[in-house]
């Protein structure tokens, strides 16, 4: 008896740790001994790398920092169907903290990335955020990883008064979330007109456009919705549109209809998995025109759904590893050290979340002194300073609008080419 | 018409097969085992190993590979039972110990609920959230899509769907024969119609509810497997979605009853395939909406007997 009753408590208790949905007590245990694990583990990376340029650079690095660390909340999807993306914001934002730490922090201080998963709903996303903002007492927050999530999560972190940067949200309304929320990923109404620009470059003969999306996700919505604005202002025939779930994974009926509809050029408005799974479909049943995907698509996480038939899908890009500046290069060297291959936008994004509140925090410094400054009143000054720096980031040079809304400048499209089933890159053509 | 007819054979035949792991368990025990879903995205990602593919970019495992790698058709049987054995290993973890010290169905239920949400974490923990794909070779020099129509009125229709329904078939008939047909399936049949007097008779009633939960595993990852084949193995969740769906078709052809399940399976299927163009971001609910139809004529499911109230 007293043996099963053992048994089920720590099958109960391995479930509690395992659990990815984060309540307000056991994910923050959880998410920051991940943090803390995950950091050890990228530092060791980062160490690495830069003891390649610098035999010294460790030991400096350490012996500059001291005081408290600031706590900085990063609270992206580590769990749940939106992993694949919060996973890469994780590396990007891991990457950020040992990159800024090793260079001195806040004028001397470190600062202390604290990893929250909001799994991949709004609920995981409110509850990280208030862990975050309550319990870890954070100074700003850079997440969550979905629009969706961020018009749940986002309004509490305002309410608080807390800054709060969009690593990832590109639907519309985000910024006009309110005063303490903006973002540094450029709104899809930007950037997703330029892969339909492309395409028509390359094939100029474009008349009829099929458009596709994941109607269960604020973000693709909103993205189709830019798309098939775009298609209508270029003249172009817009179908009836195809409607699917991010959760979905039979796309067969929606592929015959596309097919059937005859098109030149078909638009994909979801997630990588499903998104991927569409593009594999249509291609077997025979499509041989062109493929955009949207912002869900943009990671190489979609090259092991369609293999070698990915080959060729238009992407249109809000960061390009090839960005010729120095901070980029420095990017690109510590991502490259620690995985395979180049950095993807999501990384981009969160590296240059966690960079602009590094740079705001000792503009607040220079100017009040962080000691100075209670909490909320850091908070604050924060957000303010967020607001009117200028920050030269992987991404190319960054502002904000009043709003919060990003000024960035350059924007990319990339097309996908295939090595073979598993690897891929995307090559950028503009 | 007749791609909508083979889509939703060949997605209902998968549903079938699943469900019957669902309905094996149940029959033995009168327990609805929640791992059942996890388990089939197990099978899944062991077919994936076994076949010598690689880990992707994060979890513990990323970048490895075996040193071998198997023919698809043989990797799918070896990890359908090693899947098998996961099942094994379930009923010995959450199960045993309950029913030992005769605890609520209800405790039981909610036991393999946690061990389903135990696996998914350990999977993504191991192998990160990234959607696998295997190998392209898996189907051997058949071609991605057979066209049944007309040069000039194509209706192609992809060959990995044909080949799922003909292997759902196939593993139909092999445990019908099984259950049918040999001295286990009728010990099966005995202690599931009345496991107390089936003890007495001599039947090892124990032994009896591994073979299922084995069995039940190895269904569940032949299914997870073709799922995989067809659309990719996208992540450790990409069984829970099944997992509802799969309870919905033992529900609707009656719990425990094995060519109810199959039936119920191939109906959920076509009646997903037939939803029009319009509508399919919603099928998930139609599964739903025919099980909430059909329960409101027959309450004990399409094939299902009714209970009888023995004062």
């Amino acid at each position: 008896m007293r043996r099963g009753t053992v048994g089920i408590c720590l099958l109960l208790a391995a479930l509690l740790a395992a659990c990815g949905a984060p309540s307000p007590t056991d994910s923050a245990a959880g998410g920051s001994e991940d943090a803390t694990e995950a950091a050890t583990s990228e530092e060791a990376t980062s160490e690495e790398a830069s003891e390649e340029g610098s035999d010294a650079g460790e030991s400096e690095s350490t012996a500059e920092l001291s005081g408290e660390p600031i706590p900085l909340g990063v609270a992206v999807a580590q769990t749940g169907n939106v992993a694949l993306l919060g996973q890469e914001q994780v590396i990007g934002a891991e990457i950020a903290e040992a990159f800024f730490n090793e260079r001195g922090g806040v004028n001397g201080r470190p600062i202390d990335v604290l990893l929250q998963d909001t799994a991949g709903d709004e609920a995981g996303a409110s509850n990280a955020f208030n862990t975050l903002i309550n319990q870890n007492e954070v100074v700003g927050i850079v997440g969550p990883t979905l629009s969706q999530q961020a018009f749940a999560a986002s309004p509490i972190a305002d309410r608080a008064g807390v800054p709060v940067l969009g690593p990832s949200n590109t639907a519309a309304g985000i910024p006009e979330i309110g005063d303490y929320v903006a973002r540094v990923s450029a709104p899809v109404s930007v950037v997703a007109p330029n892969a339909v620009e492309v395409a028509l470059e390359q094939d100029p003969e474009i008349e009829s456009v099929s458009v596709a999306f994941a109607q269960n996700d604020a973000f693709s919505t909103s993205e189709t919705g830019t798309f098939q604005e775009t298609v209508t202002e270029l003249g172009l025939t817009l179908n009836p549109v195809q409607t699917f779930q991010t959760t979905d994974t039979d796309f067969t009926s929606q592929a015959s209809t596309i097919i059937s509809q005859n098109p030149q050029l078909v638009i994909i408005s979801g997630l990588a998995a499903d998104g991927g799974n569409l593009v594999r479909q249509l291609r077997e049943l025979g499509y041989t025109g062109l493929i955009i995907g949207g912002n869900g698509l943009n990671t190489a996480n979609v090259f092991t759904v369609c293999g070698l038939l990915c080959d060729g899908v238009i992407i249109a890009q809000a960061y390009s590893p090839e960005l010729d500046s120095d901070i980029n290069a420095e990017f690109v060297e510590a991502y490259t050290a620690g995985q395979d291959r180049n950095p993807p936008q999501f990384s981009a994004q969160a590296f240059a979340g966690v960079q602009v509140f590094v740079e705001a925090l000792i503009a607040v410094d220079d100017e009040q002194g962080l000691d100075s400054l209670e909490l909320p009143a850091l908070r604050t000054a924060l957000n303010e300073a967020i607001l009117a720096g200028e920050y030269d980031t992987p991404l190319g040079q960054i502002s904000f609008t009043e709003e919060g809304e990003v000024n960035q400048e350059q924007f990319y499209v990339a097309q996908i080419e295939m090595e073979d089933e598993q690897t891929g890159s995307f090559t950028f053509v503009r | 018409m007749f791609q909508n007819l083979l889509n939703g054979l060949a997605i209902g035949s998968v549903y079938a097969i699943f469900a019957l792991g669902y309905t094996l368990v149940f029959s033995i025990l009168r327990v609805i085992n929640f791992a059942h879903g996890a388990v089939f995205t197990v099978g899944a990602y062991l077919t994936y190993v076994l076949t010598g593919s690689s880990f992707g970019f994060n979890g513990l495992l990323r970048g490895q590979s075996l040193p071998f790698g198997l023919p698809f058709p043989v990797a799918l049987l070896l990890g359908a039972v090693l899947a098998g054995l996961v099942g094994v290993v379930i009923e010995r973890l959450a199960f045993a110990p309950l029913r030992r010290r005769g605890a609520d169905t209800l405790l039981t239920l909610v036991s393999s609920l946690g061990v389903a949400v135990a696996l998914v974490n350990i999977l993504q923990y191991l192998v990160g959230a990234e959607p696998y794909r295997y190998p392209s070779t898996a189907l051997g020099a058949l071609p991605t899509a057979i066209n049944f129509g007309s040069a000039a009125a194509p209706v192609p229709i992809r060959t990995v769907q044909i080949v799922i329904f003909a292997v759902s078939m196939v593993i139909v008939a092999l445990l019908t024969y099984f259950i049918r047909g040999t001295r286990t399936g009728k010990a099966l049949r005995a202690v599931s119609e009345d496991a107390t007097t089936a003890q007495l008779l001599g039947i090892d009633t124990d032994r009896l509810i591994l073979y299922s939960f084995f069995l039940s595993g190895f269904l569940g990852a032949v299914a997870g497997s073709l799922v995989g084949l067809s659309v990719s193995v996208a992540g450790p969740y990409f069984g829970l979605a099944f997992g509802l769906k799969g309870l919905a078709v033992i529900v609707l052809g009656g719990l425990g009853d094995i060519p109810g399940a199959v039936v119920a399976g191939l109906l959920i299927g076509l009646a997903e395939a037939f939803v029009p163009g319009q509508y399919v971001a919603y099928r998930d609910a139609v599964a739903f909406v025919v099980l909430f139809g059909v329960l409101l004529v027959r309450p004990q499911g399409l094939l299902g007997r009714a209970q009888v109230q023995k004062v």
